[in-house]
């Protein structure tokens, strides 16, 4: 019986080969589509959750109170995560993280290592991170020590045995050992080390005692409880603990802190403080509804054309009735075959999957899998998948052609009936607002990007080159260097450039009271030639001068939205005010208009300038004449192995720089953008299938009304507009959908476009221009038919 | 074989109801070759398809082999029908998508004969019916008489007691025509009872019987 089955839907498959390919490339899309997504969404749900003690591992993170504002930091300071593990008993171990980037070299190989970190010795007890060679109890206990990863170890070392070998850190070339290999931090992970310092080198190497100091910030600290505590428990302790070892200190700054813990696993996807790496758990969800819904038109169409062509099937069920089936034994044939078209789909997927992996990682910007074999499970999952979309797919089909009477479908009596039309046609709405909503969303999202690129942001990035030394004290000396490469117009060293890091400082300024005000400000230090090179506006005052000897050691310059902070309504009455700042203490002398110094997601936050010639990041800004901009990179090149040899030239543009910031809006719109497509193509294939059967059922009609008069523009309208008609309720039911959803993912922008009628107004036409493209493709060449034909097939 | 009586049948629109069949008596005995004639929409097709249970009757009985079939539910009518009776439609009505082989075959496969036997009927079938030779085309490489006379051949392969044919010869020239009437009439010489609906009175005269159909009512009985 099932031979007859399979031999029976392969001939039937073969025998309508455009409506076979429209389902089966249909479903084998929307299975792709959905095998895709469902590994996206997999990975990132699968961050740190490999690490074995992930259950009771916490991120430490801190609010800062001061009397203006709350900072949510992701990050604490040295002495938090070591004091609490010693003074409460719940806390089993800890393990700190301090990201720098060093120079490291060995011999010729020289190499600015970004994803490095000093960490506790503990790391390895927390973190299962399998070391390939050394001691995970020992590797990072003594100064000096430095772990490396696997392709660390290549890097420097090739195919020697790195154990207990020497590189040497930073230009002043402190000699480090290395004590252990581990290998390659998975890519599902929110930090990824490449080089592990001992934190112990720290006081060596800076004097740095960064288990005293509970103001320095910038530490990312884990904790490990022990088994059975309750979290938030453990969190009521927090306050009275920093009362104990820090209460006076607090007071006396008139800063407070409150102390918090993020489950390890939940850090990377819901923590709203960010990250070494964050993901969104709304996009996540986004692209999980897109998956199912994508899934779901491809069933839609499945279903519509099975129903629609149920009447050429019609004649079959008569026959196999009269000569003795059961009603179940058609509903199984049918299933069967939707089964069997299915797995094709299913085959073919799996061939697309292969193809589009690569692809796809790189629209997701991260190595989402290796290819489709890394995931056997999956593939066990998708053909599972794909045999209920045939059952549930062929379900309805097949209970419609069961049902048929064979002495009605015999005598060709037989019309499609009222309710199944209906059917269709609310599946195909269906198809049509998910699409529309689809081409909506990606336009509104594209427009979002596009206005955040295009935003003036209040400074100039354009052809300006930036040499990142890394904080190298001959910064300087390079900058004076480059100006007298041609091509060069002006330049600037300073120690942070837009859409970069910047310190953030414990700041007093007198405020519009006279009194002294906290506040915590982060801090650009620039020399004299910064604000007109990048063409900053200053509203008030003056900018830093050689001509004011004082100006290098107590002046600050302010941004609009720190003098507003201070209270002060006119930035001139900030000018000659007190200000005190990391041991600085001088006068306010200029303001400057704001600027986007962080990218249009956030706010624009109070700003204070002082001068200083690259403190922290040693960044030369030079301005290049467009025509010159190879030639310069040349010399400039030059220029650095000259003064700075033992550094790695890097260098980057600005504009490119800022632009990072949107990366993952980019990636998101780039994802969006493509399913966009894909649920459109689909939900064509759909619309194609069933009009070309409408068309057919019609052509009779079409013959007598040709006899009658009709004209082919008249009969193509007729044709239309039903469908055109189908496509107009489905722009009105997903555009108020589509601007609620829209809304709220603007919302996370602090600024955003508005989202006009008119988004809605393109949406809709191109759903109406691509359906009545595809409509009037199929209706043209029906209308166009000698009416004796139709009619003598009577 | 067949005894009906007081049959009525309706058709039912939204405003009009149409009697197909008014108070319709009929026997038909086991080996008889019965000829239904009469105008078109008489009710001679509906008659024949109420006696294959491809339709319900709304009044009167049906025996079949003294069994009162009009209220059998569709899957007694299948299993009846299945084993009891073959259909002869003057479309053919053969499955495009199946070659001549597979086409005889499919009423063995919904009474589970298994393959070897099925193989077997089939050919034997086929020999009978002369189109062995084609047994691996495809209904359309056939003319109208060769798909006929599969069609004749899917009809008896089961060896029902009782043939209905709904006009065997309407789409076929006269020669073809009497091809398959003589193979009726050799399954009826072998003991199968025919029931056969027919415009034609030159087939009408391989009959035993005739039955004459006027408005839904028997008018007339000859012998053929």
């Amino acid at each position: 019986m099932l031979k007859n089955y399979i031999k029976i839907a392969w001939r039937n498959i073969w025998k309508t080969k455009g409506f076979s390919t429209i389902n089966i490339l249909g479903l084998a899309v929307g299975m792709t589509a959905c095998f895709l997504i469902a590994l996206y969404v997999n990975f990132e749900r699968s961050y740190d959750r490999y690490h074995s003690k992930a259950d009771r591992i916490y991120r430490l993170v801190c609010d800062i109170k001061t009397p203006t504002e709350t900072i949510n930091a992701n990050i604490t300071s040295g002495p938090m995560a070591m004091y609490a593990a010693k003074d409460l008993p719940e806390i089993e171990n800890f393990a700190r993280l301090l990201p720098n980037s060093l120079l490291i070299r060995k011999d010729n190989i020289k190499y600015q290592e970004s994803k490095l970190f000093f960490a506790d010795s503990t790391l390895f007890q927390l973190f299962d991170f399998p070391m390939v060679a050394g001691n995970p109890a020992t590797a990072l206990k003594e100064p000096f020590s430095v772990v490396l990863s696997e392709s660390a170890a290549k890097k420097y070392f090739g195919k020697e045995d790195p154990m207990g070998k020497s590189l040497l850190l930073t230009d002043d070339s402190f000699n480090s050992k290395v004590t252990g290999v581990i290998k390659d931090i998975p890519e599902n992970s929110q930090f990824k080390g490449d080089v592990f310092v001992s934190m112990v080198t720290l006081i060596k190497m800076a004097n740095f005692k960064f288990d005293e100091q509970w103001g320095n910030f910038g530490f990312t600290s884990y904790v490990l409880t022990k088994p059975n505590t309750d979290p938030s428990l453990l969190t009521t302790k927090f306050p009275a603990f920093l009362t104990s070892r820090v209460g006076k200190e607090m007071d006396q700054m008139k800063m407070h802190y409150s102390l918090f813990l993020e489950p390890l696993k939940e850090v990377y996807l819901y923590s709203k403080r960010g990250g070494f790496e964050s993901g969104n758990i709304n996009n996540v969800y986004i692209f999980a509804i897109v998956a199912l819904f994508i899934l779901l038109i491809a069933c839609i169409n499945f279903i519509n054309l099975s129903t629609a062509r149920a009447i050429e099937r019609a004649k079959e069920v008569g026959i196999r009735k009269v000569v003795g089936a059961y009603r179940m034994q058609i509903t199984r044939q049918f299933i069967s075959e939707s089964v069997l078209i299915c797995l094709l789909a299913f085959i073919i997927s799996l061939l697309l999957c292969l193809v589009l992996i690569p692809y796809f990682n790189y629209l997701a910007g991260k190595e989402i899998s290796g290819g489709i074999f890394f995931h056997p499970i999956y593939i066990i999952i998708l053909f599972l998948l794909a045999c209920l979309i045939g059952l549930l797919a062929g379900i309805y089909p097949a209970l419609v052609l069961s049902s048929f009477k064979p002495v009605t479908v015999l005598k060709g009596k037989f019309s499609s009936n009222a309710k199944g039309l209906l059917l269709r046609k609310t599946l195909v709405i269906v198809q049509f607002v998910v699409s529309i909503a689809l081409i909506a969303g990606t336009l509104i999202v594209h427009r979002q990007l596009g206005y955040m690129r295009n935003q003036n942001l209040g400074f100039n990035k354009e052809q300006m080159l930036v040499l990142q030394t890394n904080g190298d004290a001959k910064s300087r000396i390079l900058k004076d260097a480059v100006a007298s490469v041609p091509g060069v117009l002006s330049n600037s060293v300073s120690g942070a450039v837009p859409g970069g890091e910047n310190p953030v400082a414990y700041s007093e300024i007198e405020n519009k009271q006279g009194d002294m005000q906290i506040a915590n400000l982060p801090v650009y230090f620039v020399d004299y030639n910064y604000i007109p090179l990048y063409k900053i506006k200053l509203v008030a005052g003056r900018i830093f001068s050689p001509d004011f000897g004082t100006d290098t050691a107590q002046a600050m310059i302010l941004n609009e939205s720190a003098v507003k902070l201070f209270g002060y309504s006119k930035p001139e009455d900030a000018i000659g005010k007190k200000y005190s700042q990391w041991g600085s203490e001088g006068k306010i002398i200029g303001v400057i208009k704001d600027f986007h110094f962080k990218s249009l997601q956030s706010k624009i936050e109070p700003l204070s300038m002082r001068y200083g010639q690259g403190n922290g990041g040693g960044l030369v800004s030079i301005k290049i004449e467009g025509q010159h901009i190879n030639a310069a990179l040349q010399a400039i090149e030059r220029k650095w192995h000259d003064i700075i040899p033992n550094r790695p030239f890097e260098y980057f543009f600005a504009d490119e720089f800022f632009d990072r910031q949107y990366r993952a809006e980019n990636r998101f719109g780039g994802l969006f953008l493509n399913f966009a497509v894909l649920a459109i193509f689909i939900s064509c294939l759909g619309l194609f299938g069933l009009v070309s059967y409408n068309t057919t059922q019609r052509y009779r009609e079409i013959g007598i009304r040709k006899v009658l008069g009709a004209s082919v523009s008249t009969i193509v309208q007729l044709l239309s507009i039903d469908f055109l008609q189908l496509v107009c309720i489905s722009i009105l039911v997903a555009s108020p959908l589509m601007w609620f959803f829209m809304s709220k993912w603007l919302a996370d922008f602090a600024y955003h476009i508005d989202i006009s009628w008119w988004i809605f107004a393109i949406a809709g036409s191109i759903a109406v221009g691509i359906a009545l493209v595809v409509i009037t493709s199929l209706t043209i060449k029906a209308a166009m038919e000698n009416p004796v034909k139709s009619l003598r097939s009577e | 074989m067949i005894k009906i009586t007081e049959l009525q049948k309706y058709y039912r629109t939204e405003e009009v109801e149409t009697v197909a069949l008014n108070s319709l008596s009929i026997d038909v005995q086991k080996g008889e070759f019965v000829a239904v004639m009469g105008p078109s929409g008489c009710g001679k097709s509906t008659l024949l398809n109420i006696i294959g249970l491809l339709d319900d009757l709304d009044e009167g009985s049906y025996k079949f082999n003294d069994i009162e079939v009009a209220k059998f539910n569709e899957r007694k009518r299948s299993d009846l029908r299945k084993h009891n009776i073959g259909f002869v439609f003057q479309s053919f009505n053969l499955i495009d998508e199946l070659t001549v082989f597979e086409n005889v075959e499919l009423p063995l496969i919904y009474t589970k004969v298994p393959a070897a036997e099925r193989k077997k009927r089939v050919e034997e079938v086929l020999e009978k019916v002369q189109i062995m030779h084609r047994r691996n085309h495809f209904p359309q490489q056939l003319s109208g008489g060769q798909q006929q006379r599969v069609a004749v051949a899917r009809a008896v392969v089961n060896n029902p007691k009782l043939i209905l044919a709904d006009e065997p010869t309407g789409n076929l020239d006269s020669n073809n025509g009497n091809e398959v009437m003589q193979l009726l009439t050799e399954l009826n010489d072998q003991g199968t009872t025919i029931v056969m609906v027919t415009h034609s009175e030159h087939d009408a005269r391989y009959s035993d019987r005739i039955i004459r159909m006027l408005d839904g009512q028997v008018v007339m009985t000859t012998v053929g």
